[in-house]
């Protein structure tokens, strides 16, 4: 086990380093002298030669890589060229937002997915199935910023239930909790559905297995079949689907993070790209794949720790 | 103290229930953790405004335009400010007398008593010539240095009094300089203890409104200055929520998150119609100015008649209505309403002419029709100008490609040191913005700004001299005349064909008296409740 954990640390690593350099060739790929475009149009030539050094975008790209990961090596995240604060700061300033919103909708998905999943299994065929396989694809198909747009006019607007824009006042927990409701709503829609249609047909397959059938023969409680020896099994997928999903969760959370005029990390590399704010771009995507490899890691190494057959299979 | 022992045993001893019961603990317990901290003062008068993008800099020769000016406008004070209203003018704010009393020299004198806050002391004259002098320092790299213009100094006549000099009459100074962005007044003292320059939190101020707090991406808190030389400052606190996309400023005013935003053209029609419960809208002119251009230096644009047809195929009133929902004027140039050198009418009618414009393809030897591309940046507004152009175009057999760019690859097409993409530049929809100074327009169509921001390309002397001669004229009437040919002359030139100046629409609560300077911009220092 330490050896695979040992391993899949490693593979992350590398695969961090290897989606930076890619990022770094691509961002530098794109038109558009990126002095320039954070100067202004009244910037003097001088002024954009002086800025363009500052940036380090004077030197050939693979020193400016390499000097990019021999910063971060030393824990350095370079500084934000336009209002002079460490990246650093910029982006564990912005991140709390983020996972925070991104756990908010996780776990609002998983109280509503997954027991909506587990009754779906349980009364197969019924109308209350038909209702939630319908709901779930419904779920499913509707679009980040659709829901975030409706729920805003619903809640915000014609309701007054919940705030529209903002992450609410620093230190006061129920307004944050309250500025949190509708964009977690909004991301974590899509996976109830998907959520349930995976833990129904999970529960489904785990369900016709042996064991469950013997559990049921030596006359186990069904409530004790199901939940403690079926549903244990069916929960695997799951995670390792939240794992990965927490990556498509950071892309819906920029949608939501601009519709809902939030701060966070994705807003934070969308107004960074614009600008052309590479040190912010380069702080912002490291962090941010990083939390991808990690989620995904982790993912993988509770599977390994639940499910005694993966663990013995390491 | 947990041993290494203790710790493998704890680990040893987490079964899978504990630990989800151990995690849900915690993020109870760190959730929760910050209720006592919640402190709400519900009797306070709070001014929540939106404004369309993120603060940058707190220091007036770093600011990045007019969102950090509305902050810097609140905090700082200047010898004149903007005059709420419809018609450009400026009152006297830190000066108690203000007089041009040559071409090149101004003479001011400072209010006694304004205080700098933290211990800095009386703003004096010394403090404005600091504060304008820094600004012209090559070593500081302020990107706000043009709009001082031909600024040589500023002397100190006596403790208040000075005279800003210039090298050369420089009138935009009463416009875009000192009730503006370079015109903001800081402490010398406390400048030059911070290192002579600051970024994002100020050192000492004297506005109505101290800087509290910066949230970034979030909102930027400024409150009461209970020692500002003016009175009393009018709300307890100004929040001040960046959100760039118009309709979500929309929904949160809606919603009563916010008091005041600009609205999308779009959104005029529907909210006239049925307003929001206690609120006003009210519409003001805009400065932007937006314009197809066509680069004179490509070769299917170089033949002026290709141009000038293209010219009489755009209609501009069918863009007005589909792209501006009609809530916006034709321009006749660049120079808005309202400002010195504004044409009452343009040469080429708005309507196009179908006409005459296949009479010039003619010209050009181009009966047959012919193939141009137009470079659009990809905005809704400017998808469906781009549209209702291709159509137009099509009525005379031009043949309209759209190419859309994001906006770093947008702004950077005719930048001549960025490659070789400004050649390719054919036809170009363009919108820039502008301070309430004609020079501010004409400023970037001279022959020096080709590569730059003249993407046209377009280049004649004669305007060029003109240009330097209307920034340095003080007689209004002659620099009105002067503009004016400008613009005739870019229109002959066939490179240009002025589409609008757009609109800003804004919506305010009944609970506030909003001041706006006459382009619809919010002057937040003379907002007051109503």
């Amino acid at each position: 086990m330490l050896f695979y954990v040992l391993k899949r640390v490693a593979l992350s690593v590398v695969i961090v380093m290897l989606a930076v350099t890619l990022l770094y060739c691509m961002i530098h790929m794109v038109p558009g002298d990126p002095a320039r475009i954070l100067l202004g149009p009244r910037a003097t030539p001088e002024l954009i030669a002086s800025m363009s050094a500052r940036m380090g975008l004077d030197l050939p790209l693979p020193v400016q890589i390499l000097r990019f990961f021999g910063n971060l090596f030393r824990g350095d995240l370079g500084m934000d060229v336009i209002t002079n604060r460490p990246v650093a700061d910029i982006v564990f300033g912005q991140l709390p937002y983020t996972l925070w919103l991104i756990f908010t909708a996780i776990v609002f998905a998983a109280l509503i997915g997954i027991p909506l999943g587990c009754y779906s299994a349980l009364h197969r065929n019924s109308l209350a199935d038909r209702i939630s396989g319908v709901l779930s694809v419904a779920c499913i198909t509707a679009p980040a910023f659709v829901v975030a747009l409706y729920s805003l006019l619903v809640f915000a607007v014609t309701l007054h239930w919940f705030p529209a824009v903002g992450a609410g006042e620093k230190g006061a927990f129920w307004d944050q909790v309250s500025h949190l409701v509708l964009p977690a709503f909004a991301i974590g829609l899509s996976w109830i559905g998907y959520l349930a249609r995976l833990v129904r047909a999970s529960m489904l397959e785990v369900m016709g297995e042996n064991h469950i059938r013997t559990a049921r023969a030596y006359g186990l409680a069904e409530r004790t079949v199901v939940y403690r020896y079926a549903l244990k099994l069916a929960i695997l997928p799951t995670v390792t689907v939240i794992g990965v999903g927490m990556g498509f969760l950071l892309s819906a959370a920029l949608f939501t993070e601009i519709v809902f005029a939030r701060p966070g990390i994705g807003k934070l590399i969308f107004d960074s790209i614009t600008t052309r704010n590479y040190p912010v771009v380069m702080g912002s995507v490291l962090v941010s794949t990083a939390l991808f490899v990690i989620s995904t890691t982790l993912s993988d190494l509770i599977n390994a720790w639940l499910d005694p057959r993966i663990r013995a299979s390491l | 103290m947990i041993t290494k022992q203790s710790k493998k045993d704890l680990l040893k001893d987490l079964n899978r229930r504990q630990f989800l019961q151990t995690s849900g603990a915690l993020g109870l317990a760190a959730a929760t953790s910050s209720i006592a901290e919640i402190v709400y003062a519900q009797d306070k008068t709070i001014l929540k405004i939106r404004a369309y993008a993120d603060m940058r800099s707190l220091d007036p020769a770093f600011s990045q335009g007019i969102t950090d000016e509305e902050i810097h406008s609140c905090i700082y004070s200047k010898l004149i400010q903007y005059k709420p209203g419809r018609e450009w003018s400026w009152e006297l704010d830190a000066a108690e007398s203000i007089e041009q009393v040559d071409d090149t020299h101004i003479k001011f004198k400072l209010k006694p008593g304004i205080m700098f806050t933290g211990g800095h002391g009386e703003m004096t004259a010394e403090d404005v010539k600091y504060s304008y002098e820094r600004i012209l320092d090559d070593a500081l790299e302020s990107t706000n240095k043009p709009d001082w213009g031909s600024l040589k100094e500023v002397t100190v006549d006596g403790k208040y009094e000075g005279t800003i000099v210039f090298d050369e009459p420089y009138p935009p100074a009463w416009n875009i300089a000192l009730p503006y962005i370079v015109g903001n007044i800081i402490s010398k003292k406390a400048w030059e203890e911070a290192g002579g320059k600051v970024d994002t939190t100020t050192p000492s101020t004297s506005g109505p409104y101290l800087h509290k707090e910066w949230q970034p991406k979030q909102k930027t808190i400024l409150v009461r200055n209970p020692d500002w030389h003016g009175g009393t400052a009018a709300f307890d606190e100004i929040h001040i929520f960046p959100i760039d996309d118009e309709n979500t400023a929309q929904i949160a005013f809606e919603s009563g998150d916010i008091d005041c935003t600009r609205l999308s053209l779009g959104a005029v029609g529907n909210l006239k119609a049925s307003p929001p419960e206690n609120s006003t809208i009210e519409e003001y002119p805009s400065l932007y100015y937006v314009w197809v251009g066509m680069n004179v230096e490509n070769e299917a644009m170089a033949d002026q008649n290709l141009r000038k047809a293209v010219q009489h195929c755009i209609d501009v009133p069918s863009i007005l209505q589909a792209s501006y929902f009609g809530a916006a004027e034709a321009s006749t140039g660049i120079i808005a309403p309202g400002l010195i050198g504004h044409r009452p009418q343009s040469m080429v009618p708005p309507e196009s002419d179908i006409a005459k414009a296949k009479e010039y393809l003619a010209a050009a030897g181009l009966d047959g029709g012919v193939n141009v591309t137009l470079d659009v940046l990809n905005k809704a507004a400017n998808v469906t100008t781009a549209q209702v152009i291709q159509a137009t175009c099509a009525e005379a057999g031009i043949s309209v490609e759209v190419n859309l760019h994001e906006s770093g690859a947008f702004w950077s097409l005719g930048d001549s040191s960025a490659g070789e993409r400004y050649k390719d530049i054919q036809l170009i929809l363009n919108r820039f913005s502008m301070a309430p100074d004609p020079s501010y327009a004409t400023a970037w169509f001279v022959s020096d700004q080709k590569g730059i921001w003249n993407w046209e390309r377009y280049s004649d002397q004669e305007f060029d001299n003109l240009e330097a001669k209307a920034k340095a004229t003080s007689d209004p009437a002659q620099r009105d005349e002067m503009y004016r040919k400008m613009q005739d002359m870019m229109e002959e030139s066939g490179a240009y064909r002025f589409i609008t100046h757009e609109a800003t629409p804004v919506i305010y609560r009944n609970t506030i008296k909003p001041a706006f300077r006459p382009d619809g911009l919010p002057l937040l220092r003379s907002f007051t409740g109503a």
